[in-house]
């Protein structure tokens, strides 16, 4: 007979993993909405921006202005989490990254990683890439954590060091999905930009928008000049895609975590459910025995 | 006009105003309702927006921009 106390222990210890799992979902669903609204409401500013490169760069070649000719060397932006416990969302965006590196062909030296998240860091310096820099993902995306991304990789851009700089990190497209994705960030291209504008607003959910055509304004007049425009614009329009990527991947993580954590707590629930139900299976045993244990010494001294 | 002044991760102005005067490439500007379409950097100094309703102009100090200015409205990036 399986202790009946033992029972009751891995019953309770059920219960309190079962709190817990509980209570780390709330959290994440309260922090997985603020992430949203957060995402939102950068989207004027991006698409201003946006605007204001489509009218510049439609005189001037952008890949002729900002590229490094046949430099491959190739710098990733790699955001995760900090912390685990959120399912497959870290190993899909680290899986996706050393893809699009074998992909490419790339030496381990011809690679450079900024890592975003601990899990991100671990990842690359225990396969031994070199991670020029590392950042924690908290919850607080600040202004100035973005500008030094953006100095970090555009630096090494301008200074020719890598021919293309990349950011990976995992898209929110609703609660239930998320995908990893991989967008290049140097030398800068309108399509993958507005591409990322448009994928601030989820396809679905609460605060899913209709995605409208991007607008190509005409008869502007520009000053001082477009190459100024451009120069003072290219960093504001890395700063979008580093933030809007925070964005994305803290969205992600949180929808992630709430997920895990709610089948965590489900099945917690089945398991004690299931152990109620051996435990009072025991107790009744424990009790007809008991029963014909007397009836039987009754008997016994009866005759 | 709409007027919206916005920094990458806040907005820190989105609605009517009257006219803003911000500081321009080419020296300091004021915008009004109407303008024709405009982009021009904008240097270290003090955005000056002044509302619809009659209250005190509101002053944001900055250290360099872009602004947008298109038939709707403007659009002021930091």
């Amino acid at each position: 007979m399986a202790g009946l106390k033992q029972i009751k222990s891995q019953i309770r210890s059920y219960e309190k993993t079962q709190t817990v799992t509980k209570a780390m979902e709330a959290v994440s669903a309260a922090k997985m909405r603020k992430a949203q609204v957060t995402a939102l409401a950068g989207r004027p500013y991006a698409k201003a921006a946006v605007s204001i490169l489509a009218r510049v760069s439609g005189m001037k070649e952008l890949s002729q202005n900002f590229s490094n000719g046949s430099n491959t060397n190739a710098l990733y932006v790699v955001i995760t989490s900090d912390k685990g416990l959120a399912g497959a969302l870290n190993s899909s965006v680290l899986r996706a990254t050393l893809a699009d590196i074998n992909s490419l062909g790339l030496k381990r030296d011809a690679v450079s990683v900024i890592a975003i998240g601990k899990k991100a860091n671990d990842f690359f310096s225990t396969r031994g890439f070199r991670v020029e820099a590392f950042h924690n993902n908290n919850d607080k995306i600040t202004a100035d954590m973005v500008e030094q991304i953006v100095r970090e990789a555009m630096n090494r851009f301008s200074m020719g060091e890598v021919g293309t700089v990349k950011i990976a990190f995992q898209n929110f497209i609703s609660t239930l999905e998320q995908k990893p994705a991989l967008y290049t960030m140097l030398p800068l291209s309108l399509g993958e930009l507005s591409k990322v504008v448009d994928g601030i607003a989820p396809s679905k959910g609460a605060f899913s928008e209709p995605s409208n055509e991007l607008e190509v304004p005409n008869a502007y007049t520009v000053e001082p000049s477009d190459e100024a425009v451009l120069e003072a614009l290219l960093p504001k329009l890395a700063a979008i895609f580093v933030y809007h990527a925070l964005l994305e991947s803290q969205a992600s993580e949180h929808s992630a975590r709430m997920v895990s954590m709610k089948s965590a707590s489900d099945k917690a629930g089945e398991k004690e459910e299931e152990l109620t139900l051996e435990y009072n299976k025991a107790r009744q045993a424990a009790i007809t025995r008991e029963v014909s244990e007397i009836i039987g010494g009754m008997e016994a001294m009866a005759n | 006009m709409h007027l919206v002044i916005a920094k990458v991760n806040e907005n820190l102005f989105d609605g009517e105003a009257k006219s803003v005067t911000v500081p321009g490439a080419a020296g300091e500007m004021t915008v009004l309702g109407g303008h024709e379409p405009l982009i021009t950097t904008l240097r270290a100094g003090t955005i000056v927006v002044r509302q619809l309703a009659d209250v005190e102009p509101l002053q944001i100090p900055i250290s360099g921009g872009m602004l947008e200015v298109r038939h709707d409205g403007a659009i002021i990036l930091l």
